[in-house]
């Protein structure tokens, strides 16, 4: 086991031979061999923990067959994946699965990326072996707090929620009730799930037993494209992916976003802030520059923003967004030297204490923080007079700041008003629609591809600034 | 056929039960001897013994009592098994109600060679009656210096203390007894992966049953020679077999092992109930494989011969059958129980045993035919060696004993019959 | 409403702890002890059980429904438990069941309408020997037949 882990060993598996840590999880060393051994209960994050015994092989030498998320690597062992034997254990236990579980893919949320359905497929059952059981009664919609629902009729049993709560969060919301094959998930009583963690459960759940208030039935998974992306809810930058889809008459669309494994970052899970932050990108968007309150076309915008920046003789403060890219920071810094500007990126007002947790949440709410200090950006507050002309790149504090002479780049159209109202105001695209680089607070630098194609994109700051080097000078 | 006494010894004197009595009748005196022979003696005696454990497994208790004491952790543990859920089976109740002291004596023994100081005894919640004879000795055992910082006077600390279980058979298995002594769901826990202790707040422990517990005093105070003096090589001894159902005399009867089974069925229950004849046998507990009469005849108690029919020895508990039993509603009778039983932590067991329940219940409603008889038979398949624990089986070798020996009778039952 | 534990019951269950490696042992001990001083675990009592073992109340939760002799509700103030497994069914269990239910006037799972009686049936009470049998509350009783029936529940008036 752990102690003698490390040591390569070589197995063999259905006349494979392949090489292996020694103490590995087999079940582990299998999937990712490219064998197919279908698996409830276990999860890299959370263990084996034995229960389904869906993943059971053969291994030579031993009278029964194992279940492989609890056998260890070592030298030698063979290994049958695919015999008649094996396959019979896997049809007898899908089967005893279906008899308490409604065989209704077609309306289940689940459907495309279930586990059962999966398997249920490949393996040729049909309705008829599974009528006779009796088919129990449980409840089929529990609201179970933090946007997720369950169906215990659609459990499986596997424990994998239960063990999330116990183990991974320690909140202890969920547990087995009951007994024999009355057990269901549950929480007490008139309690639901309280941790900013919950919807991981939805990812967790191998089968359509757990589900998303927020995702439920809005689209079919087999429509979406993964792209891997990374968080900006806080300066932890989770690695997520961000599901999308470009559907008829609909524009490019996000739907949702889900964890993405990264050990050194955010493990398997994400925080429920980030996972819905998605919404924030595509509502009250800020589409088209505005021009003393009209709609003016991006070369005017350009032609309007020149003007005002080389008219100006007094001092000029840039303030930009501790969460643009690192490439995009660095565009605005070469701006600012050119203009002669003060450039700030103030990170106090990204400070949310309460946000912050012991696990991933992160007090900074900025995702590229470092980023900033690491261009050397001033990072504290500037004095700024009334007199001054303001150029603000989206950053929040600007909002309530009130000068005389303000251009605002916004990614989203203004809410309540507190500080001025800027002549010119021009979009900018958020970060789903633009690519760089972002620094998290540990450091780690992480590359950002775009995510979104709109059919009619915001600019970028990039292509703001890019522009405006081309313009033409301003002509007084 | 030999009549002998090495468990019951004491059963039937009158107040057996308090210590004055079983004093007066050589109980503790087996402790004295311990001492002076040192706990490595007192381990070998029971290792040449060849004493098996009397909670259903039937395995030697030399190695488990090694594991434990071997084991680096000085502290250890003993938990003493008195759940006595399998049906047919109600033996440790006799001890711990008709003999209580000397169970007492046994676990002193036990906890002394082993290197332990606190035995629990997990007694089925519905035994409370029983367990207050229970606590009551054990009460006394404190009062007079025999459990407690020291033991008779020796520089040895025991303390027992029952801890009530409060209603689930499958807390009878180690594993899940001792979870729940932890304060959980009785869920068995995953084998381990080489041989080692059980393990309790993650201190090496040892589970042994009422009964084994209560034949060290004897294999102690008389060595292991005298108790090898009964039983046969393989199974050597003597074991409280117990005989309910349709006998005119059930109860519980010590004898050796070897006996023949309907010898004992003569001699102790008196035979079948009067005019009728025997059907079947279920020999040791619910959980063992039903015998026909005529295996019956050629069976003996002892683990090699059940082995050699195909069925096993379990606890002893015998669940005799005659004629007038209808062989499916039996079956249905004892897939209630396990339906109601099963944890509920494994899928073939938790969706094969209601299944099973069902398959049966439309049998004798003649709903089913020929198809479902081997849909049973394939769940029994899937139940047997691909679950966590032993339980499921178990109830696979239930179903496949009955279905397969009594066919007849549950063909005579479908749809295409009537 | 509300749920302590006795003064009385408090000191036990502090005694006992010194018996064992963890207080998370006393979970089936102070739940008995909730069991005897109300008839039934409350969620109240569910909480203050959590509370004083200091684990999570839902953990609590799953021990008390996974047990039997655990109750959510009150019962009767004689819980008729018969035992229904095999070698009571095949000495006469069947006819007892039919003489209570006649006699009570209730089925299984039911309680009169005094709230004096519940009846169930439960697995083998390990006492096959003297088949039939039943429990009521924590007594049992051995060797039924419909007169012994009678003689015990005038007993219990
Ligand atoms: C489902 C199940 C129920 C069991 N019930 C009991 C029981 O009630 N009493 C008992 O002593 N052993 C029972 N056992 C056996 C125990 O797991 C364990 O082997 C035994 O207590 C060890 O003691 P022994 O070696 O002295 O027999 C049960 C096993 C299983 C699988
Ligand atoms: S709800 Fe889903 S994750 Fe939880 S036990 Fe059921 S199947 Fe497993
Ligand atoms: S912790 Fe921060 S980066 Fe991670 S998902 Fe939540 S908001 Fe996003
Ligand atoms: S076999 Fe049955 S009793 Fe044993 S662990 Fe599995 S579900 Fe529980
Ligand atoms: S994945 Fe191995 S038993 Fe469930
Ligand atoms: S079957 Fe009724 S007590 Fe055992």
């Amino acid at each position: 086991m752990s102690e003698t882990l490390g040591r390569k060993v070589k197995i063999s598996v259905d006349g494979r031979i392949i090489e292996a840590e020694e103490g590995a999880i087999l079940l582990q060393v299998l999937l990712k061999n490219g064998f197919e051994i279908p698996y409830y209960c276990y999860h890299e994050a959370l263990g084996p923990d034995g229960n389904c015994r869906m993943c059971m092989v053969e291994i030579e030498g031993k009278k029964r067959p194992q279940i492989s998320c609890d056998t260890f690597v070592e030298e030698g062992l063979v290994i049958h994946t695919n015999t008649e034997n094996i396959r019979k254990v896997r049809r007898e236990i899908l089967e005893l699965q279906l008899i308490n579980h409604p065989v209704d893919c077609p309306i289940c949320d689940q459907a495309g990326e279930c586990s059962l359905q999966d398997y249920y497929m490949e393996y040729g059952l049909y309705h008829g072996s599974v009528e006779k059981g009796k088919k129990l009664h449980f409840n089929k919609h529990l609201d179970l707090g933090r946007n997720v629902m369950l169906d215990q009729e659609r459990c499986v049993l596997c424990q994998r929620c239960t063990r999330f709560t116990t183990n991974i969060t320690q909140t202890n919301e969920l547990g087995i009730v009951w007994r024999a094959d009355h057990s269901c998930v549950s929480t007490l009583p008139g309690r639901k799930l309280e941790n900013g963690y919950a919807m991981n459960l939805v990812d967790l759940c191998p089968v359509g037993a757990l589900t998303s208030k927020d995702f439920r039935f809005q689209q079919r998974v087999w429509f979406l494209t993964p792209t891997p992306s990374v968080c900006h809810g806080c300066a932890k930058g989770c690695n997520i992916f961000v599901d999308h889809a470009r559907l008829k008459y609909h524009d490019d669309t996000i739907y949702r976003f889900r964890p993405r494994k990264n050990p050194d970052i955010n493990g398997y899970f994400i925080c429920d802030d980030g996972r819905l932050s998605y919404k924030a990108l595509q509502t009250g968007r800020l589409e088209k520059a505005l021009f003393e309150g009209r709609e003016i076309g991006f070369d005017e915008a350009v032609r309007e923003l020149k003007k005002s920046v080389e008219c100006t003789t007094g001092r000029i403060v840039i303030l930009a967004d501790a969460n643009l890219y690192t490439e995009e920071l660095e565009m605005i810094q070469i701006f600012a030297n050119r203009i002669g500007a003060w450039l700030y990126a103030p990170l106090e007002s990204y400070i949310d204490e309460k946000f912050a947790d012991e696990w991933l949440r992160n007090a900074m709410r900025a995702a590229n923080a470092k980023g900033v200090e690491k261009l050397g950006i001033a990072t504290t507050m500037p004095e700024i007079k009334r007199d001054t002309l303001l150029i603000n790149f989206n950053h929040p504090v600007a909002d309530s700041l009130d000068v005389r002479r303000r251009i605002d780049f916004l990614t989203h159209a203004e809410g309540p008003e507190t500080g001025s109202r800027a002549d010119l105001t021009l979009p900018i695209a958020v970060w789903s629609e633009a690519s760089g680089t972002l620094i998290n607070i540990d450091g780690l630098e992480q590359r950002c591809e775009q995510v979104i194609y709109p059919s009619d994109p915001v600019p970028t700051v990039i292509r703001w600034l890019e522009a405006y080097e081309l313009g033409e000078r301003c002509i007084v | 056929m030999r009549e002998v006494k090495i468990v019951s010894r004491r059963f039937d004197i009158p107040g057996s039960h308090t210590l004055d009595i079983a004093r007066e009748h050589g109980a503790y005196e087996a402790v004295e001897r311990a001492f002076d022979m040192g706990p490595e003696a007192v381990l070998n005696a029971v290792c040449e013994s060849g004493l098996r454990g009397k909670g259903g497994g039937g395995a030697p208790a030399c190695g488990k009592w090694r594991l434990a004491k071997e084991h680096s952790d000085p502290t250890k543990f003993l938990a003493v098994n008195c759940d006595e859920s399998e049906p047919g089976t109600f033996k440790d109740r006799q001890i711990i109600t008709k003999d209580p002291h000397l169970l007492i004596e046994g676990i002193i023994l036990t906890c002394y060679a082993i290197g332990a100081h606190d035995a629990y005894v997990y007694i089925r919640g519905e035994y409370y009656g029983f367990q207050k004879i229970l606590q009551g000795a054990i009460d006394e055992a404190y009062a007079a210096g025999i459990l407690g910082e020291k033991t008779l006077g020796r520089e040895y600390r025991v303390d027992v203390t029952i801890h009530r279980g409060a209603g689930a058979y499958i807390c009878g298995e180690k594993s899940a007894l001792l979870e729940s002594m932890e304060g959980k769901r009785g869920h068995p826990r995953l084998k381990p992966h080489r041989k080692e202790p059980e393990w309790y707040f993650g201190r090496p422990t040892l589970v042994n049953n009422v009964e084994t517990i209560a034949t060290i005093p004897f294999i102690v105070k008389e060595g292991p020679e005298a108790y090898r003096n009964y039983g046969t090589e393989k199974s050597p001894g003597t074991m409280l077999f117990a005989l309910s159902g349709h006998v005119k005399r059930p109860g519980i009867y010590e004898a050796e092992f070897g006996t023949p089974m309907m010898a004992y069925i003569e001699h102790y229950g008196g035979g079948i109930r009067d005019g009728m004849a025997l059907k079947a046998v279920i020999p040791g507990g619910a959980s063992t494989p039903v015998l026909t009469a005529d295996e019956a005849r050629s069976a003996n108690l002892d683990y090699e011969s059940m082995r050699s029919l195909g069925s096993s020895l379990g606890t002893g508990g015998m669940i005799v059958m005659d004629e007038s039993v209808d062989m499916v509603e039996a079956l249905k009778n004892l897939l209630a129980f396990y339906h109601h039983e099963s944890c509920g932590q494994c899928t073939p067991c938790r969706e094969g045993t209601g299944w099973v329940d069902a398959i049966v219940a439309s049998v004798l409603k003649r709903e089913a035919d020929v198809a479902d008889l081997d849909k049973l038979l394939d769940i029994s398949w899937i139940m047997n060696g691909k679950t966590i624990c032993v339980f499921a089986p178990a109830v696979s070798g239930v179903i496949d004993a009955f279905v397969k020996k009594f066919r007849a009778e549950f063909e005579a039952c479908l749809r295409s019959h009537v | 409403m509300g749920f302590a534990f006795t003064e009385e019951n408090l000191e036990e269950l502090e005694a006992l702890a010194k018996r064992y490696p963890s207080k998370e042992a006393l979970m089936l001990p102070a739940l008995w002890k909730v069991m005897e001083q109300d008839g039934y675990v409350s969620m109240d009592a569910i909480d203050v059980v959590a509370d004083y073992l200091g684990v999570p109340p839902m953990k609590v939760y799953g021990v008390v429904t996974f047990y039997t002799m655990f109750h959510l509700e009150p019962v009767g103030t004689y819980h008729i438990q018969l035992c229904r497994t095999l070698s009571c069914s095949l000495c006469g269990k069947g006819e007892i069941l039919q003489y209570l239910r006649n006699k009570l006037g209730i089925d299984v799972g039911e309680t009169t309408p005094d709230g004096k009686f519940t009846l169930s049936q439960v697995e083998c009470l390990g006492s096959c020997g003297t088949a039939p049998v039943m429990q009521i509350n924590d007594t049992l009783y051995e060797n039924l037949t419909p007169e012994k029936v009678d003689e015990i529940l005038e007993g219990l008036k």
